[in-house]
Order: structure tokens, then sequence, then C-alpha cells
């Protein structure tokens, strides 16, 4: 390979206040092999065209911002490599199953109304001062949700959700993750509350169980896991509210 | 111009990857389970219209037509199993302590054993 090697980077393009429909725009990229997409797409606003717009903030994979689709696989373009594409040409498109903002940058407000949904935080019904001391928990009982706390909100789980891109309501694998992740939280006392919002119609039924949240998953949270898990707790749930329909939930 | 751009509906979304790929033909194993169903009830239908009509039925099923229909779902329902089981892990966890069963175990114990079992058990009982 010459020291001269580039590689084509086909970005997608949409600026609200000149363009009505995206368009795609080519550049060639000095190719480094160490080189992963983002740092690609940020040679290009530094050197030949700032008015590209991508979000990105960390650059080591914890904190979730630089999601896109690389040639059609959501992709957090940190760690997307460009070794793995060279000397195919890369297609660049912001995550789909969202609102385009501007190029790269996708609306974010309905995926946060989701994760604000299932109350994600610790619920109590008696709340101690902390002079009282912590809530203690066991290993095990962490290692029940420990996993499903890894999440980073990259949204690339619902980039490869079908279902995501259909049904409106339905709340979404990370959302749905997180408040089974809070629901298997031994310190929580919150369950009754946050399937009041799961079990309402498509927020966690629509789930078909398709299985790619989890493949794409750079944390390896398995949301499609913790939503099969949570339609279980939803199905004895649903039978316990049919059978004593004023006791159920205590 | 309007603010953000919303992408049209890709109604072909099911091509777009392996995985949708894997998904669409597990949701179709069920017609052909289904299908086997409707075949099962008509077959207890004819066993209560008499030994005749009975007879008669069986002897259609030996048709080559009616073979082929059989295997065609007898595949689609060991495939629908399999997909079956490989979901026990991510769905129905076991815990001992702080380990987690692996996925290979979980299924043996929880989906692949009993089945065989259950199996081994059934063709015991129909050949003995």
């Amino acid at each position: 390979m010459s020291e001269n090697a580039t590689i084509t980077l086909e970005l997608f393009r949409y600026h609200p206040e000149t363009d009505s429909e995206p368009r795609y725009q080519s550049y060639e990229v000095p190719y480094d092999e160490d080189w992963v997409v983002l740092d690609a797409i940020n040679w290009i606003k530094d050197h030949v065209d700032g008015t590209v717009t991508h979000r990105w903030s960390c650059r080591m994979g914890v904190c979730g911002s630089c999601g896109m689709m690389v040639n059609g696989e959501p992709k957090l373009t940190c760690a997307a490599f460009l070794k793995d594409y060279y000397p195919r040409p890369v297609r660049v498109d912001p995550l789909v199953n969202f609102p385009v903002e501007r190029d790269l940058v996708v609306s974010m407000d309905g995926f946060m109304d989701k994760l604000e949904a299932v109350k994600p935080y610790i619920i109590r019904d008696d709340v101690n001062d902390t002079s009282q001391g912590e809530y203690r928990q066991t290993p095990a009982e962490l290692a029940r949700y420990k996993q499903f706390s890894m999440c980073i909100n990259c949204m690339l789980c619902y980039a490869a959700c079908p279902v995501v891109g259909h049904e409106e309501e339905f709340l979404g694998p990370a959302a749905l993750a997180l408040g089974h992740r809070y629901n298997k939280d031994s310190r929580d006392q919150g369950q009754s509350e946050r399937l009041e919002v799961m079990l309402s119609s498509e927020a966690m039924w629509g789930c078909t169980f398709v299985g790619e949240c989890t493949v794409v998953c750079p944390k390896h949270v398995d949301p499609a896991g913790a939503i099969q898990q949570a339609k279980a707790v939803g199905a004895q749930e649903f039978f316990k509210r049919f059978v004593m329909p004023k006791g159920a939930g205590s | 111009m309007s603010g953000q751009y919303h992408r049209p509906h890709r109604w072909a979304w099911w091509t777009e990857r392996p995985g949708y790929m894997r998904f669409m033909i597990r949701e179709l194993t069920s017609v052909f389970m289904a299908g086997y169903l409707v075949v099962f009830v008509m077959t207890l239908a004819r066993l209560g219209a008499g030994e005749a009509a009975f007879g008669e039925w069986i002897a259609a099923m030996g048709s080559p037509g009616w073979m082929a229909a059989h295997v065609v779902a007898l595949a689609a329902a060991v495939w629908h199993a399999v997909t079956f089981f490989g979901a026990v892990p991510q769905a129905m966890p076991v815990f001992l302590g702080e380990k987690r069963l692996s996925g290979p175990v979980s299924q043996i114990v929880m989906g692949y054993g009993p089945w065989l079992t259950v199996s081994a058990v059934i063709v015991w009982w129909v050949l003995r």
C-alpha cells in the first residue's frame, strides 16, 4: 500500500435551511489503518468541509454519541476501523428510524421521552435518610441486572430494530432494557409503576424478538433478552391483576 | 425549508440484514405448523367418521404430495424448535449465585434435554 493511499467516504448531507431532500457527498480521505470512521469524518470537517455536521465526544466507546450507519450497519464510528472497509468506499448515514436534524445528526427527542417514560431510577416506598446507611445489595443481587446497566444510550439498537421504525408506541430496546434493569434491582420498589407504562398496548408487546438490537449493541447489554424477561414478568402481572384485581402489584 | 427530514418507510426492511431474514423464516415456520394442525384436526374428524373413512384418509395421506407436505411441516417444526431453544438463555437466564449458566448449558438443561426425553418416552410408548 502506498503512503498516499486514500479511501472514499460518502456522507449523507442534509441542511434543512437549503435542502428539501438529502444527498450524498463523496470525499477522498487519507487512508491510515489506525483510523476509525470517526477520524475520517473529523478530518473532512477539519480540512475539507467545515459544514459537515456530526456528533461525537469521547472517542473511546463510552459516551455513545457517535452512532451512525456505516455501510448500512449501525455502528459506533469510533469503533469502526477503516481497515475493515478499505479499499471499498464507506457510506455513512445518520441512524435510521430517527428524524434527521442535519447531516449525520438525528433528533433524540423521541428516544429521550421513551427513556424517561420507564422511570429509570430507583423508586422506594420508604426513603431513608443517608444517616441510616446505604441500601445494601449482595453480589448475587447485583448480577441479576448488571448487564442491563451497561447501556450508553448510543441508540444503535433503535436503528437495528424494525419495530421501532413501524410502531410509534413501541418504547424500544434501550428504554425497555433500562426499565427491566430497575425492576430487577433488589433496592427498587417501583416495578408496578413501571409496568403501568411497559404493559400498555404496544409499548413492550410490540417486540417480536427479531433480536438484532442485541447483535449491534456495543456494550453487550442484550436488550432483546431483557425485553423477553420483562414480558414474562408482565404476563405474570397481567394474570395477577386478572385474578386479584385490587391486590396485584403490592 | 422545514426542519427535520423523515426518511421514507422501508417496506422491504426484512431484506436489509441476514438477521431480519432469519427472523422472517422463523416466523414463517409457524404457517407450516398451523397448516399441519389443520390436517391433524381433519384426521381426527375422519377418525370420528368411522373406520372406512379413516382408512381412506390415511391412504390419501400416503400420496407423494401429502408425504412431501408432512416432511416440509416437520422441517419447519424442527427449525422452529431450534430457534425457540436458542432463545431460552436470553429469555430465561439461570443464575447459580453470582454466576449465570452459559448459553449452551441452558439450552441443554431447559430445552434439548427435556425435548429429547419426552420424545424418547413417546417413541417408546408408541413402539412398545
